[in-house]
């Protein structure tokens, strides 16, 4: 495997993240939650990978792996070519300066009682960048990229509009002049047209600074407009990826077909999907998950070897990958 | 259609309405004179952003609003009789007998500690004449409607042992539990999962289809309105902006705030390429809101008129209007006018 690919800002490899919950009644064994379970994938530099699925499927869980806010439980997490999976927390520190990440509540995320001031500049602290004259600037410089003023750098976030919390939040993560953002959600807490603002902020950002994002979002169409590439999960697996353009006009993988036919389409004459294709059922326990395909039990094409083996992530064509028995 | 033949099919027609709350900080205008109105077996959505006006006005319609708010003016008129003269006890017996109201989140409205099957028998026996046997049979009914699977094994269960999916289901099992004639939907489909989204919308179907249900469907998402309703109201600042069929909305909407949504999110065909069009600036505050049309201070057509005054609802056609001097004849003409008809090509 070649670490040294430059093209990639982000290379994951077999990533697992298991959350112990203790023992199971009448069993030996742990009661594991398996939220992130041998995912693999790359992101170009200067890309946008989108990473979509259900409540629950592990998106988050993949992001704060990467970004080490939780320990893996195997797997590799090289960023522009350095693993960093199994750096102490003492030799991480000059990578973590290149990944940043912007969540999803800008109302929880900001500390309330931290002008945006101390809160943009808290970063810059930890990593020791600057005067503090030179803070200044760099401060007054990032609100205004954010379309924030310098007046507002005295203020705290209670005095800000939930779109300009998530502007403080972008400008934070920006602070360090990272490589890499990962963006867990970052708009759906917000109206739509505040949406839009942010979504054209965090594009015009990413040619500036020639930014590679993670984009994470419930919001498939948003999803699907921003990101040159396309991940979709299930249950703690990557099940299909994709450049978007494809993964929405040639959806290989039953679960993915199922999730874009649900997305109300917003011209109201278009054709609508057929409601067969439409998923029953909810998503099972991630604990102790059976063997063979998690989506098995709710596919409506499962077959035996479905229930039996697991489906291992393919080539089905160019740049698209996909974890079915059926292809 | 004429006149008379349309008052038949009405079923709600709210008049004037006006809503405010009477806080520490001042009046909040929440409903500034809101006209609306629900033919029988009609899916209405009510569109807008956050502070909008949207649940104030359902509220509003129940009489459901919590102090500081008041009701100032206007009428409700359902079936022939004005609501908003009627006491607490009469509406009591309205909301559990005709017109229901399914909210945002199904575990604020679930009590936690009482079973499922429970909450719901008792539900149907404060408002029908059925004995316990009777309602646990029907409590069982409402649930496989709504596609609970093992309705009667999941009636002992608590709400938590539901998932976000089910318990909403379980609210509109409730909601239903009186047929009613009018359900009032709340963002029930905001918290969820576009796949369970897609399942709650077309149990939604499937109750205008059997029971010609009328719906008010309450939403912020654009995509769920073009997909069940046949008529569409757009809020702003506590009035209604423009109303029209799901067609003239989304094909020749005739108001710069229904467009600045439809171009704030990305329609089908577009790709990286093309760019997200925002409505500037944020939502106002309805604490003493401006003079004149509520959303001049965000609009790129604003004209000197529109700061001072308010527009009145001009006719595009019967059923379309739009509140915007744009359409006062004196206008100057503007290609705003045939915008709306180029979105969708
Ligand atoms: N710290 C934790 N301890 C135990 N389980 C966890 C923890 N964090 C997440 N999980 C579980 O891991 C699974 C994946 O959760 P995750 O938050 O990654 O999902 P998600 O795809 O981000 O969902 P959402 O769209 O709701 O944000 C879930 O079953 C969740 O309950
Ligand atoms: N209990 C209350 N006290 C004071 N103001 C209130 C109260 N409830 C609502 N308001 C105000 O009334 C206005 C309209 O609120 P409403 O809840 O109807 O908006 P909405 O359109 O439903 O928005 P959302 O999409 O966020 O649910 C807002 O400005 C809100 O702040
Ligand atoms: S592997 Fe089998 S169960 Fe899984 S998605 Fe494919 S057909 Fe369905
Ligand atoms: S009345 Fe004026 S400010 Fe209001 S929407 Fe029309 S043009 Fe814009
Ligand atoms: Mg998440
Ligand atoms: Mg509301």
């Amino acid at each position: 495997m070649n670490y040294m690919n430059n093209e990639n800002m982000l290379e994951v490899h077999n990533l697992k993240k298991y959350f112990n919950m203790g023992k199971k009644l009448f069993s030996k064994e742990p009661a594991l939650l398996k939220a992130v379970d041998d995912v693999s994938f790359t992101i170009k530099k200067g890309e946008t990978l989108g990473l979509v699925g259900e409540s629950g499927c592990g998106k988050s869980t993949t992001a704060r792996t990467i970004i080490r806010l939780h320990e893996s439980t195997e797997g590799k997490i090289i960023l522009d070519g350095v693993d960093i999976s199994k750096l102490k927390e003492s030799e991480l520190k000059s990578h973590r300066k290149k990944m940043q990440m912007i969540f999803q509540d800008p109302y929880a995320s900001l500390n309330s009682r931290m002008t945006v001031k101390d809160i943009i500049s808290e970063p810059l602290l930890v990593h020791q960048i600057g005067s503090k004259h030179e803070r200044m600037d760099i401060i007054e410089n990032l609100l205004h990229k954010v379309g924030l003023k310098k007046e507002h750098a005295t203020r705290y976030p209670h005095e800000f509009s939930g779109g300009q919390r998530q502007r403080i939040g972008i400008a934070r993560a920006l602070a360090v002049n990272p490589d890499f953002v990962i963006c867990d959600e970052p708009i759906s807490a917000l109206d739509v047209s505040i949406q839009a603002q942010v979504v054209n902020m965090l594009q015009d950002l990413q040619e500036e600074m020639g930014l590679t994002y993670l984009f994470i979002a419930h919001d498939l169409s948003m999803v699907k407009y921003i990101s040159n590439r396309m991940g979709v999960m299930y249950l703690g697996k990557l099940v299909e990826i994709a450049d978007s353009e494809e993964v929405y006009k040639h959806p290989a993988h039953p679960y993915t077909k199922a999730l874009l036919a649900s997305v109300p389409f917003l011209d109201p004459q278009a054709a609508k999907p057929e409601e067969d294709i439409l998923l029953d059922g909810d998503l099972p326990s991630p604990l102790n998950p059976p063997p063979g395909c998690r989506f098995a039990s709710r596919c409506k094409y499962a077959m035996d070897i479905c229930k039996k083996e697991e489906p291992l992530l393919k080539e089905i064509g160019t740049n698209h990958l996909a974890a079915c028995h059926l292809l | 259609m004429n006149q008379e033949m349309k008052d038949d099919s009405i079923l709600l027609k709210v008049n004037h309405l006006q809503t405010s709350f009477f806080t520490h900080f001042g009046e909040v205008k929440a409903v500034r004179d809101v006209d609306l109105t629900i033919n029988k077996g009609e899916v209405v959505g009510v569109v807008g952003e956050s502070g909008s006006g949207k649940s104030v006005t359902a509220m509003s319609i129940l009489k459901l609003l919590q102090h500081p708010g008041k009701i100032i003016s206007g009428n409700i008129i359902y079936k022939g009789q004005d609501l908003a003269q009627r006491s607490e006890k009469e509406m009591r017996k309205i909301r559990g007998n005709e017109i229901s109201m399914i909210f945002q989140d199904p575990m604020t409205s679930l009590n936690p500690l009482i079973t499922v099957g429970e909450q719901i028998m008792e539900t149907i026996i404060e408002h029908q004449p059925l004995n316990k046997k009777q309602a646990k049979e029907k409590a069982i009914n409402l649930l496989n409607m709504v596609k609970i699977p093992d309705a009667e094994k999941r009636m002992k269960d608590y709400p938590f042992e539901f998932s976000g999916g089910m318990r909403q289901r379980v609210m509109i099992a409730i909601a239903l539990s009186c047929e009613p004639d009018l359900l009032i939907a709340d963002e029930p489909t905001t918290a969820l999962d576009v796949t369970t989204q897609s399942q709650i919308l077309k149990l939604m179907k499937n109750l205008k289809g059997e029971f010609n249900t009328s719906i008010m469907l309450i939403t912020h998402d654009l995509g769920v309105v073009a997909d069940i309703c046949s008529r569409i109201v757009v809020m702003y600042g506590g009035m209604i902006m423009e109303e029209g069929s799901v067609e003239d909305i989304f094909y020749r909407s005739k108001h710069p705030y229904t467009l600045g949504l439809l171009k704030s999110v990305p329609r089908p065909d577009m790709d990286q390429q093309s760019r997200l069009e925002p409505i500037k600036g944020t939502p106002p505050n309805l604490v003493n809101p401006p003079e004149g049309c509520p959303f001049a201070p965000r609009c790129d057509y604003a004209m000197k008129i529109c700061t001072t005054t308010c527009p009145e609802h001009t006719y595009i056609q019967e059923g379309h209007r739009s509140m915007c001097w744009l359409l006062h004849e004196e206008a100057p003409k503007s290609d705003f006018l045939s915008e709306g008809d180029e979105l969708y090509e």
